[in-house]
């Protein structure tokens, strides 16, 4: 408690505290250890990431793989159901067996943990690749170069998320391996409200004192991007990406309903969803498998997402005890909190500093539940 | 005034710049898509004498510029086809023919339209219900009961896809418990009641993926209010705590809320394409779906750009809103 | 059709046809006790009521010339009378041709190459004015428009001058191998012998068309009617269609079309999920309610077979249609017969319909003719797998053509969810072939890639999945589009995949076409399906099943082998 005061309430009037740097690195674990529930969340993905690099060792404890077929596990006649009681569940298959196929329930989730989170980490990387380069140019940038990039992000945003994947991915050859197709091509379309938040916060640093004081020192623009505006835009894209990634898996899981997604054999949790969903009473447990990991790896990432959070910008932390914070100097820096705060809250227009006039308004704007119009 | 002005104009010759755009992107990935446009519009089974007819009808053979010039001409100009007894004219803007169905894309907006804002306005008045109230209680009430099991349906509504929630809740309430009929679109204007019955489950169900964002939000916003100089203010003047919630604190949550629920209906008019899939609404993301897996490129570029428009002005009107709502914001 | 989505068009295949089944070949216990209590002599039909139709695809292209149907469709069938339909009969009798709007299946002449019919007397329209002969040529015209292309391919390859023409909106002089003598006569002119030509005459396109009131792509909003039923309402392009009674239609002129219900109210664009929970809870209106497009699925069928109620709601059917492997022996390996022969060995037939849905929705195929006798089909297995496959036989086979030390392959499939070319079917067949030492890889296309592909003379793969459904209940547009070396198209959609241009084969279709008597035509298409399997240029898969629930108030309910599914101008509501 004592540290966040003191780390919020930094000498002279400026808000240092939105840049960590890498001398804030112990702090910042020091903040993320005192929340108990951050740390159990982390703890579960740090389990969900386990199972998934374990997936080979774990399904051969088991003594089962994800392709098998066991049609003798299966009734036929009545469209494939599983004989036995809990979808077939017994020591050799611990958590049943697939419908139709006889194929291994658990080592289906455990693989299908490796597409599901491979596909989501990939493509928020992409998207905030994409985004903190487009937005950072678009800050720094000359103010044609800041239209021109601003103008391109609203139509990125202005696209339908779904159908443009449903497009990209039929033009691709079949070759290309799916799982990497998924992630690239949700990376490449949804990278709109990221960059517009990394533009807006850019200008906000932009305008801060110690900035400008590297500018006038003569520092080039890449050395000042590299080494100061980086590090105070991590707090926001950090937080930004926990929202990304359970959103990412269920695109991909929407992307498989569709019939776009990953393809058979190779199991995801979407896929498997897509595959359940009709089987929700005849064999509950098919359904509710990759429907329980689902939801405890969005749960556990979004209580994670809470704790870095707090742990990078402690004026969060003390605003959210009540009562203890104290007014923020930046207007855009407030909304970006909420931006942050919010999944994908809203960037408030424009930024402080006369810089902002130069980007017009169309880049500010507001971050949107960027895949959430799309998945629904 | 004369800045507002110009912010306007700017604004909307930025929103045409876009669309415009918007509409050459699709055009060229549309290009490049895989499929015989020509053969899946004529059927499996057509000969390649009328396959050839068919492409020539739809001018299929023309370089990608020159078809996009038609598209803008028509845009402009409006355009008349023959139905093959008579001419009919589409008027300005017109944006083309289905290859499919050859009705007019603009008459096609118009009638899945009215179900998409059906759909996505119903739904928001939900989600904001769910989600602001969720915030709220967990801003004022933290760790209460209510307040976890009302964020733990915000966070299952995150992580279910629609397709599984949706039928979910479609077989229990509809088919085990028959609380409600099976969803069936009824237009407003036929029967208002029926029409909200029928959209009850479909609302609730595209609310609840919804929700968890505007819960977070409403909370930090709040937190954020009541952490502010003015409010320990009234509470040291001993203003009822209920009044420092609703009176104050919520108000600085009014304008980032009013911000993300623009740019979520925007998104949606085009986007719910699993809600409308799974409940049959015929809406405008239900209706692109198919156009996309059909090659239907007018249906698909007019589409698109509607959604896109929508995505467009509710981000603009966001920027408003913001403004107005939050005066400490400059328009620039 | 035109066609919708991927699944969509699979389900149009069906929805084309219709049927409903009962007893036909191989019904599970419980269709038989469908059968018993709902079409049972306890259930007496009687008029009255709005029967509701709960389907998937809209209907889109509501013109008669657009729409691809085998025996002239369901719901289109009770707005659009042909010269001739199908039998309204349960399983084999039903797929059998009958009159119609003519007084005879047809008169053939000269070889069959000149088909002469007689109108019935006393036909209306909807509007009571008389339908001529006249009106149905004009109906065939309009098919050749390419304003409303869509239809089978067979008026434009058997009529004389078809392959040029236009269609009327382009050629007022019209198509001079269809004349109209007088208004109740109509005589077809064909290039070549063609003796299921009655078959042919099923389609909408034999459904007549005023000229005047012909508002070309506009005319499927409100299609003039010659049956029981007069479209009221179209909206949103098909999606939800109102069909009330003609009172112009006269059971008199009509021995097939029962018109029990007073309203046909067709909703379509639901999820097939959501269609047969609401069949299986039939509720309200739902009570009354079918579907002609929406099959029950493997999980909704592991549900209703542990519910009796549920279970006596399901008619069965079997609809001609077989899912197969095709080779194009023109890709190595696939050159070498005994690579195939060793493929259609170690197939595991039990694995590949449970990834179609289990037994009772896929029944193992060994012929390439769907199990029916209307087909002529004639039972053979020239390459025994027995039910999970024949290893030994196949490395063995593989051995003797050097590839002793296994085989690598790719199997294209389509993307599609559609459960017959699709990847789970895919999967279940590359699991089978590793036990013999076939490694098989996929590769998978988006649909429209795939049916560019596998239609294509030049891009064609040598191993891929491939289905194919009968126009009508009979040999000839079975096996002649894909065997036929007259019909392999260089520069357009192929379907003879196999690239077979056989003389014998060639000469024995000829000589079938030939025949005026179908039972005899279907024996020769059976000898000649039996003769083309040895060269195992398809491995054939299974045939599908058709189960469908219906509602609590249907009755009378009809299947026949032509379709399929249950017929709804047969059902009865009250």
């Amino acid at each position: 408690m004592s540290d966040v005061l003191v780390a919020s309430q930094a000498p002279g009037g400026t808000d240092l505290s939105v840049v960590p740097g890498a001398s804030g690195a112990r702090q910042f674990w020091r903040r993320l250890r005192a929340q108990r529930a951050a740390l159990a969340a982390a703890a579960v993905v740090a389990l969900l990431v386990l199972v998934a690099l374990a997936a080979p060792l774990l399904t051969a404890i088991e003594g089962q793989d994800p392709t098998t077929y066991h049609p003798d596990l299966i009734d036929s006649a009545r469209g494939g159901v599983p004989v036995g009681s809990f979808g077939g569940m017994s020591g050799d298959h611990w958590l049943g067996v697939e419908p139709q196929t006889g194929r291994d329930l658990f080592a289906r989730l455990v693989y299908g943990a490796r597409v599901s989170l491979g596909v989501a980490l990939a493509a928020t990387v992409v998207q905030i690749v994409i985004g903190v380069v487009v937005g950072v140019a678009a800050a720094l940038g000359t103010r044609w170069v800041d239209q021109l990039l601003s103008r391109f992000t609203d139509i990125i945003v202005a696209l339908p998320l779904m159908i443009m994947s449903l497009a990209l991915l039929a033009i691709v050859p079949s070759g290309f391996p799916r799982p990497v197709l998924v992630a690239g091509v949700i990376g490449l379309i949804a990278w709109g409200n990221i960059a517009k938040i990394v533009r807006a916060q850019t200008l906000t640093l932009k305008g801060l004192d110690y900035v400008s004081a590297a500018r006038l020192s003569g520092w080039g623009t890449w050395r000042i991007a590299r080494r100061e505006l980086l590090p105070g835009l991590a707090a926001p894209v950090i937080t930004y990406a926990a929202i990304l990634i359970p959103q990412n898996i269920t695109v991909e899981a929407a992307l498989s309903f569709l019939g776009v997604g990953v393809k058979p054999p190779t199991p995801s949790w979407g896929q498997m969803l897509t595959a359940a969903d009709v089987w929700y009473q005849a064999a509950p447990q098919y359904l509710l498998l990759p429907a329980g990991a689902l939801f405890l790896t969005v749960l556990a990432l979004t209580v994670l997402g809470d704790g870095v959070r707090t742990a990078l910008d402690p004026r969060a932390a003390s605003r959210l005890r009540v009562g203890t914070g104290r007014r923020r100097e930046t207007k855009v820096g407030q909304s970006l909190a909420a931006a942050t705060e919010g999944v994908g809250g809203s960037g408030g227009p424009g930024g402080p500093g006369g810089s902002a006039g130069s980007g017009g308004s169309g880049g500010s704007g507001v971050s949107g539940g960027s895949g959430r119009g799309g998945v629904s | 005034m004369s800045g507002f002005t110009g912010f306007v104009l700017r604004r909307v010759v930025g929103v045409l710049i876009t669309l415009l755009a918007i509409s050459v992107i699709i055009y060229v990935v549309f290009y490049v898509t895989p499929g015989n446009v020509a053969q899946i519009t004529c059927g499996p089974r057509c000969s390649p004498a009328q396959v050839q007819q068919v492409a020539d009808q739809l001018r299929l053979d023309d370089p990608l510029y020159v078809r996009y010039w038609h598209f803008l001409e028509g845009l402009v100009a409006g355009q008349d086809y023959s139905t093959g007894t008579a001419v009919q004219h589409c008027p300005a803007p017109c944006l083309g023919l289905s290859y499919q169905s050859d009705q007019q894309v603009t008459q096609l907006i118009l009638t899945k339209l009215p179900v998409s804002l059906s759909l996505v306005f119903g739904s928001m008045v939900i989600w904001l219900i769910l989600g602001v109230g969720t915030g709220v209680l967990s801003a004022w009430r933290r760790g209460r009961l209510t307040e976890r099991v009302l964020t733990g349906i915000t966070l299952v509504g995150v992580a279910t896809p629609v397709f599984v929630i949706g039928l979910v809740l479609m077989i229990v309430v509809c088919g085990e418990l028959e609380l409600l009929p099976f969803p069936q679109y009824v237009k407003l204007t036929d029967d208002p009641e029926q029409w909200a019955w029928n959209l009850l489950l479909p609302w609730l169900s595209l609310a609840l993926i919804e929700a968890a964002a505007f819960a977070r939000l409403t909370r930090s916003s709040m937190l954020e209010t009541l952490a502010e100089d003015h409010i320990r203010t009234f509470r040291a003047y001993g203003v009822g705590e209920r009044s420092v919630i609703w009176r104050h604190a919520l108000r600085g949550a009014f304008a980032p809320v009013i911000a993300l629920n623009a740019n979520n209906v925007g998104s949606a008019v085009g986007g719910a394409v699993l809600t409308e899939t799974l409940f049959g609404l015929p809406g405008i993301g239900r209706e692109l779906v198919h156009a996309v897996d059909v090659v239907d490129l007018p249906v698909v570029v007019g589409m698109v750009l509607v959604v896109g428009f929508f995505v467009v002005i509710a981000n603009a009107l966001a920027d408003v809103l913001y403004a107005v709502a939050d005066r400490r914001v400059v328009l620039a | 059709m035109r066609q919708s989505s991927v699944t969509a068009r699979r389900l149009a295949a069906v929805s084309v046809s219709l049927a409903v089944a009962a007893g036909a070949v191989a019904c599970g216990p419980e269709d038989n006790d469908a059968k018993a209590t709902s079409g049972g002599a306890d259930a007496k039909p009687a008029k009255g009521g709005t029967l509701t139709v709960l389907n998937s695809n809209p209907q889109q292209d509501f013109d008669p010339a657009r729409l691809y149907t085998s025996g002239g469709g369901n719901v289109p069938s009770l707005v659009f009378r042909t010269l001739t339909t199908r039998n309204r009969e349960d399983g084999a009798e039903g797929a059998k041709v009958v009159p119609d709007l003519a007084t005879d299946t047809g008169r053939p002449s000269k070889n069959a190459t000149v088909w002469t019919y007689t109108l019935k007397k006393g036909l209306n329209y909807e509007d009571g004015s008389a339908i001529t002969s006249a009106d149905i040529k004009y109906g065939i015209e309009r098919s050749f428009a390419a304003e409303l292309s869509g239809g089978a391919p067979y008026l434009r390859d058997w009529l004389i001058g078809g392959a040029d023409y236009q269609g009327p909106y382009k050629d007022k002089k019209g198509l001079d191998s269809i004349e109209t003598p007088d208004e109740q006569t109509i005589v077809f002119r064909l290039n070549k012998p063609e003796g299921e030509f009655p078959y042919l005459a099923t389609q909408t396109q034999f459904a007549p068309v005023p000229k005047a009131k012909d508002t070309g792509t506009k005319y499927e909003e409100h299609p003039v009617s010659s049956g029981p039923y007069k479209v009221v309402k179209n909206e949103n392009d098909g999606e939800r269609l109102t069909l009330e009674r003609n009172t112009h239609w006269s059971a008199s002129t009509d021995a097939e079309r029962k018109a029990y219900p007073d309203t046909i109210d067709v909703r379509s664009g639901l999820d097939s999920s959501v269609i047969n929970q609401r069949l299986s809870s039939s509720q309200g209106a739902d009570a009354a309610a079918v579907t002609t497009d929406t099959n029950l699925g493997p999980a909704e069928l592991a549900k209703v077979s542990g519910d009796k109620e549920l279970a006596a709601r399901v008619g069965t059917g079997h609809f001609g249609y077989t899912n197969y492997i095709a080779f194009n022996p023109k890709v190595k390996p696939f050159d070498d017969p005994k690579v195939r022969q060793a493929i259609s060995y170690a197939i595991d037939r039990s694995s590949v319909i449970n990834a179609a849905g289990g037994s009772s929705l896929a029944e193992a195929a060994t012929t390439y003719l769907p199990n029916q006798k209307s087909f002529g089909y004639t039972a053979y297995d020239h390459f025994p797998a027995g039910k999970s496959g024949n290893a030994a036989k196949a490395e063995e086979l593989l051995k003797e053509a050097g590839h002793a030390k296994g085989l690598t392959v790719t199997l294209t499939h389509s993307n599609a969810k559609d459960f017959e070319t699709s990847p789970e079917i895919a999967t279940a067949i590359q699991d089978a072939l590793k036990k013999a030492g076939i490694t098989v890889k996929l590769q998978g296309l988006e649909d429209n890639d795939y049916s560019d592909k596998i239609h294509s003379a030049k891009t064609e793969p040598g191993f891929f999945l491939a289905h194919w459904g009968a126009d009508w209940p009979s040999g000839g547009p079975f096996l002649a589009p894909i065997f036929d070396g007259r019909q392999i198209v260089k520069d357009g959609a192929n379907f003879n995949t196999g690239f077979l241009d056989d003389k014998s084969v060639n000469a024995e279709i000829d000589a079938i076409n030939k025949l005026t008597d179908l039972d005899e035509a279907a024996t020769r298409w059976g000898a000649l399906d039996k003769k083309i399997g040895e060269q195992a240029l398809t491995v054939p898969l299974f045939h599908p099943v058709y189960k469908r629930l219906y509602g609590k108030d249907i009755k009378n309910i009809v299947i026949s082998d032509w379709t399929g599914v249950l017929d709804i101008s047969q059902v009865s509501v009250k």
